[in-house]
């Protein structure tokens, strides 16, 4: 495990259980006044992983985050770090380091004397101390900028000085607070690959807030979505993209259509629906199996439909409508269809789409094979994460 | 006067302002003018210009006082009296800044209880303390009742700006530290007083001038002995040589320096912070 090499470069500053980065908590709940920021979660991140809290503002991830760091205290429930419960615990003690989201660098002192900073308030000496800075430096590749003051930096350099400063305190989980979403789009994909990779050479947890998809499903081991205080989904990104538990999850995380309909029929695993317009869908059940009458709701993902011109269908798995806009993605093009249920999405190859180019207006017909159609768990009732409906990612 | 965009001469109403600011400017600097330039009359001179055979005389009789007032005395009472106010401004006005970062229950009315002595009138306020003082049998002076006055003066404004200070400080800054392992003191004396030192020095900087100009509040609670302002008061009554304008002028002198050396102190910090060592 390369961490270990910097555990013993550092010597004194090297803490118990540093093996351990595993993060489990239990019944963890936060309020706020009447309000609930986090309603009781149960989740285990796995040691060394890169975990996402993924989710809209206002959902919970940040509390979560402050409250792995000590920077907020938990109503109820508990938090362990390794195997220690680290609850009312200061975050030094816990071996956790946060990175702020402006990175709150100290703006009256020197990048070197901001990297050193957790060795100062050890009382390690001057010299010591800029020594062992100077080399984090190093590995962030900043060591030529080391005089500096943070107002001189670029975002990039700023975000680099601060996972410097969080790094040399030799934390065994590192917690990051939507740390690129101040950067612009060229250098936050940059930096998301510097993460990633910092992150396989130092073996350690690292558990990073943000909002943006595909920064998630980018970057993370595991991915947790939550939805208003609670988590709806935990798996990894795989699984998130393409076996979305609940409609809210698909749609948040798009990529995906959700249909609904009613039960027809359901033998050996094969259920039948009917939407309200009359359009028929077959599914293989996975979960629960579905009683005839009842609600179902499936998701199909916007780049497994193939689109025809064409004004209606009878056809299994398809759907009928107008073309309402289309946008030019490069690779694919983004066609976004108005049906008579609400709004289907199908990216088209560039190819296929030039081939036979539809414009808005255009009556179309869109099919898929029953082998991309995946069950989702919970009826999609429109409300939970409304704002997604149209989702445009 | 269309509304039209135009991209031809200034609007009217550019004249008028700049003329209102010009009388302004006049109005402001023209008397000191007039007195730092009749500061330098000569022993033959009078009140008014124009002035003849210039000379430092004036200062002369400033400081070795024979027919004036006891300006020096005065002025060794007016500056550890405005250095007094200004220390303990700045004290209270930070810690009472950081009590009120975390909201605590009565804050508001504690906050308006303190501005409330901005509106109260200086006169009123010095008549109720040397009453006040009276009745428990204390003599009034400067550097007790006197400060006192001064203080509900100053203070006000220093709690302001403190508020306005700390208020726009992000609370992250301590968080890092917290973080990072620093304890509270450590966070206080290594992270936050050094961010909010400019706030600070202007916090000091009002505190030592509102204290040293500062007349209906000296009036009646500085005892028998005066401050500056009451000793200028008091000579405009029964000294009628130049020495009044000689007076004006170091007094005058004395206020730009203070402030001279608070901005500097300032830009100097806000440039090592922009430009690096």
């Amino acid at each position: 495990m390369n961490s270990m090499t910097t555990t013993a470069a550092h010597g004194s500053t090297a803490r118990p259980h540093q093996e351990n980065g595993e993060i489990r908590l239990v019944g963890l709940t936060k309020q706020f006044g009447n309000s609930y920021a986090v309603e009781n979660i149960d989740l285990t991140i796995p040691h060394g992983s890169y975990c996402c809290l993924l989710g809209p503002s206002g959902c919970g991830k940040t509390t979560i985050l402050r409250m792995i760091a000590g920077h907020e205290t938990p109503t109820s429930g508990k938090i362990y770090i390794g195997d220690q419960m680290v609850v009312g615990k200061p975050p030094v003690e816990r071996g956790t380091a946060m990175m702020f989201q402006s990175y709150a660098l100290f703006p009256h002192l020197s990048i070197l004397d901001n990297v050193a900073f957790y060795l100062k308030m050890r009382n390690v000496g001057k010299e010591a101390r800029r020594q062992k800075a100077l080399e984090m430096l190093a590995r962030v590749q900043l060591d030529h900028l080391k005089d500096r003051m943070p107002a001189q930096l670029s975002g990039g350099q700023q975000q680099r000085v601060a996972l410097a400063r969080s790094l040399i305190t030799n934390p065994k989980v590192l917690l990051l607070d939507e740390p690129l979403s101040a950067l612009d789009e060229f250098l936050r994909l940059k930096m998301r690959g510097e993460l990633k990779s910092l992150q396989n050479e130092l073996g350690i947890t690292f558990v990073h807030v943000t909002h943006t998809q595909p920064e998630a499903i980018a970057l993370a081991d595991m991915v947790v979505v939550m939805d208003t205080g609670r988590i709806d989904q935990a798996d990894t990104a795989n699984v998130i993209f393409n076996k979305p538990k609940t409609p809210y999850v698909a749609r948040f995380m798009g990529g995906q259509n959700v249909l609904t309909g009613m039960v027809e029929s359901n033998a050996g695993g094969a259920v039948k629906l009917k939407a309200a317009d009359g359009s028929v869908f077959e599914a293989h059940a996975e979960g629960p199996a579905a009683s005839v009458g009842s609600k179902l709701s499936i998701s199909v993902r916007r780049d497994h439909v193939t689109l025809r011109r064409g004004e209606t269908t009878s056809d299994v798995n398809s759907i009928a409508g107008v073309v309402e806009a289309t946008e030019y993605q490069g690779s694919y093009v983004k066609v976004t269809i108005k049906t008579a249920t609400g709004i289907f999405v199908a990216n088209v190859s560039d190819r296929a789409y030039f081939a036979e180019q539809v414009d808005t207006g255009d009556k179309v017909v869109t099919s898929w094979s029953n082998g991309d159609v995946h069950v989702l768990s919970k009826v999609d009732t429109g409300a939970a994460g409304d704002s997604y409906l149209d989702g445009g990612h | 006067m269309s509304a039209s965009p135009s991209y031809g001469p200034r609007p009217w109403t550019f004249y008028v302002l700049a003329a209102l600011f010009t009388l302004f400017v006049i109005f402001l600097y023209g008397p000191m003018i007039a007195v730092l330039i009749l500061s330098f009359q000569g022993p033959t001179a009078s009140l008014v210009f124009p002035l003849r055979e210039p000379s430092l005389m004036w200062f002369d009789e400033l400081f070795n006082p024979r027919r004036t007032g006891d300006v020096v005395g005065a002025f060794n009472r007016s500056l550890p009296l405005a250095l007094g106010v200004m220390l303990l401004t700045v004290l209270i006005s930070v810690t009472a800044g950081f009590a009120f970062r975390r909201r605590f229950k009565g804050a508001t009315a504690i906050f308006y209880t303190a501005i409330a002595s901005l509106i109260v009138p200086g006169l009123v306020l010095s008549i109720g303390i040397l009453v006040t003082f009276r009745y428990l049998g204390w003599s009034a002076t400067w550097y007790t009742s006197g400060l006192g006055a001064h203080l509900s003066w100053a203070l006000p404004f220093g709690l302001l700006i403190m508020f306005a200070v700390l208020g726009r400080l992000s609370p992250s800054y301590e968080e890092a530290a917290y973080d990072l392992g620093a304890s509270r003191w450590q966070t206080v004396k290594e992270v936050v007083v050094p961010i909010v030192f400019p706030g600070m020095i202007a916090v000091a900087l009002f505190g030592f001038t509102l204290s040293y100009d500062e007349f209906p509040r000296s009036w009646l609670t500085v005892g028998s002995k005066n401050t500056l302002p009451l000793e200028i008061w008091t000579m405009t009554t029964n000294v009628t040589s130049p020495a009044l304008y000689a007076l004006g002028t170091v007094t005058t002198i004395v206020s730009f320096l203070v402030i001279a050396i608070a901005l500097s102190s300032i830009i100097l910090i806000q440039r090592k912070r922009s430009r690096g060592k």
